[in-house]
């Protein structure tokens, strides 16, 4: 019993789920982790070198098509949708969260919320891989940042930001092809505009948090974060 | 420093201030849009941007909205990092799924129950059809399920549900929030240095997050992606009292109230908040289904 019926029972604890008991764990092992990957030097700029990819408007289109018919309650609908992008859910909240059980509930929530707002996606206000992708971001985040100090995030997204982030590209979401044209659109961004981008996006950390983090102004943060994703936009040929 | 200024078209001549306030009242708020399109920003500044748009003209809205999808857009296609998830996942998921509204599943035959794409979003779903199934039971009851499988595991800060018993996850929140009104009671709560957060379901989508600060005796309620009421309907907010009580009404939020963040003084001798769905106007006591709750822990 969770809804709770107010005026029958007022003195009722609300949340029935909530153990006082249940203490936040300290933060994770952090030692060791601290040490942010330095990127050496600024790759050049190279607007040229980047052909627009062609964006992955099959797996969209599919997403889409899933999309209607999970807005009607069909659960075959929802695990294809499921199996074509849980890969990606997942491995988003394990780069935001790192603790695997955290990233599982933010991706089953992620997924719950799918379920239930299928029917309000627009095509119009962006792509399905997009809308999944903000939302499951918005999650992660809010989560990290209401369950984890700025500093554990800091050292987390160093331990995390070891990795390659187009290492396991799968034939599922996106194809090799586009998975390349990003490495070479990353590429075009200052090493500096990548390192703010990054922190935010993976580091789940705000670009104040950046910029104490880098030892940079403020503003400087935003407008690398801005110049870096426009940057990117461009590249790719995103419209 | 070599960051890039070629995309400089339709700018705002100038830099980025220090603080979003400035950034707003400066004109730049559509250069924010990446930043935003980032979840690079605090409660307070996300909160203060959205503010801004609502009362903005259309056309600086819309390029806002633009320049966010676009960036969306960019961002989905470029951090692609992809991991295998649990096995077993999905069944937890499917068993944890709520009831679609009646009439929406598959023997209806195509276009039965098909929601009106025109239509204005799906309404808080426990409370369209009263007799509708349960959906808060089922969910609690699969988080239940799936939290005494667990236990042994380790402590759980935090747990998942989609209805009222709320998925809670209190704690220190980062500090540093800088935000120029600092004397509106609003960023009072929200700089408070003892503020804990939290971040509950709602009810037919969407989450509430609370900002409890016991020094400012306020908490700070702010709605993320929850539908409008339904037609002649309106959400109210409650405190419920430590004392058992009857709840005391804190006021209505309609569809427009939905989007800002709205501030509960007086939470002292409250044991949690409430929010419902009740018939516009409001009622003298909750009378319909809770949608979301949060433990206040003052």
């Amino acid at each position: 019993m969770t809804t709770v019926q107010m005026d029958r029972r007022p003195g009722r604890p609300v949340a029935a789920g909530y153990t006082p008991g249940d203490a936040r764990p300290g933060p994770e092992s952090t030692a060791g982790t601290l040490c942010l990957k330095v990127m050496d030097t600024p790759n050049a700029p190279n607007p040229e070198a980047a052909a627009p990819p062609a964006p992955a408007t099959d797996v969209n289109r599919r997403l889409g098509a899933l999309l209607e018919r999970i807005a009607r309650g069909d659960q075959s609908a929802f695990a294809e949708f499921y199996g074509l992008t849980s890969r990606r859910v997942f491995g988003m909240a394990r780069r935001v969260l790192i603790d695997p059980e955290l990233s599982e509930d933010t991706t089953q929530e992620v997924f719950l919320q799918v379920w239930q707002n299928a029917s309000k996606f627009n095509p119009e206000a962006g792509s399905p891989l997009a809308w999944l992708m903000t939302i499951s971001h918005r999650r992660a985040v809010d989560k990290v940042r209401s369950s984890q100090s700025s500093t554990d995030r800091e050292a987390k997204y160093g331990a995390s930001s070891q990795e390659i982030d187009h290492d396991s590209v799968s034939d599922e979401v996106g194809s090799r092809l586009e998975a390349e044209a990003v490495v070479r659109c990353l590429a075009t961004l200052t090493a500096t505009q990548q390192e703010s981008v990054r922190l935010a996006y993976y580091g789940g950390l705000t670009y104040r948090e950046v910029a104490e983090k880098l030892n940079a102004a403020i503003p400087t943060i935003k407008s690398r974060i801005r110049d870096g994703l426009i940057r990117l936009k461009s590249c790719l040929g995103v419209s | 420093m070599t960051d890039m200024n070629a995309q400089n078209n339709g700018r705002v001549p100038g830099g980025f201030a220090a603080d979003i306030a400035t950034d707003l009242t400066s004109g730049r708020v559509v250069d924010l849009a990446e930043v935003y399109a980032l979840d690079a920003l605090d409660d307070a500044e996300r909160a203060a941007v959205e503010h801004y748009l609502a009362a903005a003209q259309q056309a600086e809205r819309s390029a806002f909205n633009e320049r966010v999808r676009q960036a969306r857009e960019t961002l989905a296609t470029s951090f692609t990092a992809e991991e295998e998830p649990p096995a077993g996942l999905l069944d937890r998921i499917v068993a944890a799924l709520p009831a679609q509204p009646a009439g929406r599943l598959a023997d209806g035959g195509p276009a039965a129950g098909r929601p009106d794409p025109a239509a204005p979003p799906v309404a808080a779903q426990p409370v369209r059809e009263p007799a509708e199934r349960p959906v808060a039971d089922e969910l609690g009851a699969a988080r239940r399920r799936r939290e005494e499988r667990r236990r042994p595991q380790g402590m759980r800060n935090w747990l998942v549900g989609v209805a009222a018993a709320a998925a809670i996850a209190l704690g220190g929140v980062g500090v540093g929030a800088y935000v120029a009104n600092q004397n509106d009671p609003l960023n009072q709560v929200l700089q408070a240095g003892d503020k804990r957060q939290a971040t509950v379901e709602v009810s037919g989508g969407g989450t509430a997050t609370v900002t409890i600060s016991s020094s400012k005796d306020a908490v700070v309620v702010r709605m993320n992606g929850v539908p409008a009421p339904p037609a002649g309907k309106v959400y109210q907010m409650w405190l419920i009292p430590k004392d058992g009580s009857a709840p005391v009404s804190q006021g209505l939020m309609d569809a427009e109230a939905l989007s800002k963040p709205a501030v509960v003084k007086g939470i002292a001798s409250a044991a949690a908040l409430g929010i419902t769905v009740e018939p516009a106007g409001g009622s003298a006591r909750p009378t319909l289904p809770t949608v979301a709750a949060a433990p206040l822990g003052a």
